[in-house]
């Protein structure tokens, strides 16, 4: 095989130390269309777009740029699992881009621990590698148990797509990105109404109950749409929708389970990496997804 | 609690003048506003900030927006105005941090007004007055203390270590406290208090 080609990779600080199994099973899958991943020990938090914005903006536009200068220094195009992450490198390099005295302003101070950023190197997040440089094509080859019996719905979740001229996404209202994934898996992607409503993780810090509102309201919208599970990319949505599926169960619907997959665990089961899925489940999943992997025959 | 009600005549006048001055915002007369005319000037220079001279107040942002619908005293397009007239009552409005900087409103915005952003620009400016979440202020300690938003703990590496994950090394924290002392923010949050308390309940 041709040599790997490489990204560097912004872990962030959810998906390495909360959710693992994210970063596993994408590595993986990534490993199987000869890509792989390379941690830089020089990044910090991105930090993270929800909170630490409102608290300094120009802290985070500062630690923001320090890690855009650490990734431009590995002279690889960076890829964040996160959506979060990828949000703030992504502003951040549209604000060097694009605000010239932005960019020097924040320059000076990185230039006092001897660094620089230009925005010039790119930022991707798991979709524009796999969908635009890896291809669907390349995909569905590697693709050896299609999950036939499955209909899966996308939850985009607001950072990963937006703003788009930042994200550089197909679309801010109507993504398609992910249901294109969920066909080559073999599965059918199920459309469902206010697609790209927020999960509400952002406000749990402010007004729970506000936030468990819009959560019960996706999820119910979802599950009325006929989907087997929900596929996402961000670790905060995951924690959200899970959490939040708990507490609307005690409240609302005994009955209620919608599993949550992260994009990286559909994938692996259509590549046959089914174990790998399996062996981490009851660790990383509240809501169960044995249902869901004895309907497509895999597990006990 | 109503703190959203503004001086009828006031209202009605700047309305007035804002409709009519689409791109070119007009200065209020000092008398005509409260105390935060500096916010507002410098917010307008932001590169975020100078798209709310755009701003015509159709309020379309306001019909788009997730929160408005569960709660009508959240009110984009109110907030936008209160930055405009300067209102002082935003900072310490605790509501701007239920946004959920989903930027539906952004994307439904005829003018593309940078409205998240801006509700950004506002809790910074709440953060003098303690309008900040316990948790923001907790995080962001954490960020710049661990170079991370959680403390990484011996279980969590050896998982990292089970599943085959190569090590991610510790932060340089000391470089990311010397890129920021100019902003004196760990200053900052040493002094701040949160208004919300340990834990709000409603
Ligand atoms: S939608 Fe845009 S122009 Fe209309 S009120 Fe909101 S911010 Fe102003
Ligand atoms: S970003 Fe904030 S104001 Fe805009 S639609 Fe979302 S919650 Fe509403």
């Amino acid at each position: 095989m041709s040599k790997a080609i490489e990204y560097t990779y912004f872990p962030g600080c959810m998906i390495p130390f909360r959710l693992p199994h994210f970063e596993l099973t994408m590595r993986e899958v990534l490993r199987r269309l000869n890509i792989e991943l390379i941690a830089d020990e020089g990044h910090t938090c991105c930090p993270e777009p929800t909170t630490f914005t409102g608290v300094d903006y120009e802290a985070w536009l500062t630690v923001g740029a320090r890690n855009i200068a650490v990734s431009e220094s590995t002279g690889r195009d960076t890829m964040a699992l996160c959506s979060g992450c990828f949000h703030t490198l992504s502003m951040v390099r549209y604000t060097l881009q694009s605000d010239n005295e932005t960019r020097e302003r924040l320059n000076k101070r990185l230039k006092r621990i001897g660094m620089i950023a230009t925005g010039e190197v790119a930022v991707k997040n798991i979709l524009h590698v796999l969908h635009e440089d890896v291809g669907l094509e390349r995909i569905r080859k590697s693709i050896v148990q299609p999950l036939k019996n499955l209909s899966i719905a996308a939850h985009y979740g607001c950072h990963l797509v937006r703003p788009i001229e930042a994200t550089h996404m197909d679309d801010a209202e109507d993504p398609m990105w992910m249901e294109d994934l969920i066909e080559v898996t073999g599965a059918k992607p199920v459309d469902y109404p206010d697609k790209m409503a927020c999960c509400g993780a952002p406000i749990s810090p402010s007004d729970e109950s506000k936030s468990f509102v819009l959560a019960g309201e996706k999820l119910l919208k979802i599950r009325d749409a006929g989907a087997d599970a929900i596929v996402l990319v961000c670790p905060t949505c995951y924690t959200q929708m899970e959490m939040q599926q708990k507490k609307a169960i005690e409240h609302l619907d005994p009955e209620f389970s919608l599993p949550i997959l992260y994009l990286g665990e559909m994938m692996a089961l259509a590549m046959g990496m089914s174990d790998l899925v399996v062996e981490n489940a009851r660790r990383y999943h509240r809501v169960k997804i044995q249902p869901l992997l004895e309907k497509m025959g895999v597990g006990k | 609690m109503n703190t959203d009600s503004l001086d009828t005549s006031r209202l009605m006048r700047n309305q007035f003048k804002l409709r009519f001055a689409k791109c070119e915002l007009i200065d209020l007369t000092p008398s005509s506003v409260s105390s935060d005319l500096e916010f507002r000037n410098w917010i307008l220079r932001q590169p975020e900030g100078k798209t709310l001279r755009r701003c015509y107040q159709c309020g379309r942002c306001t019909g788009a927006c997730p929160i408005a619908e569960i709660d009508q005293s959240f009110n984009p397009r109110l907030f936008l105005e209160k930055v405009i007239l300067a209102d002082e009552s935003l900072a310490e409005n605790q509501l701007i941090w239920t946004c959920l900087t989903c930027e539906q409103c952004e994307v439904r915005c005829p003018e593309h007004v940078k409205i998240p952003q801006i509700l950004i620009l506002a809790k910074v400016r709440g953060l003098v007055a303690g309008n900040t979440p316990q948790t923001a202020l907790d995080r962001a300690r954490t960020i710049l203390s661990e170079g991370r938003t959680i403390q990484v703990s011996d279980p969590m590496l050896k998982t990292r270590d089970k599943m085959g994950l190569p090590s991610l090394g510790s932060p340089p924290v000391k470089q990311l406290a010397e890129a920021l002392k100019d902003l004196g923010l760990v200053e900052k949050l040493e002094n701040i208090e949160s208004i919300y308390g340990g834990d709000r309940d409603e």
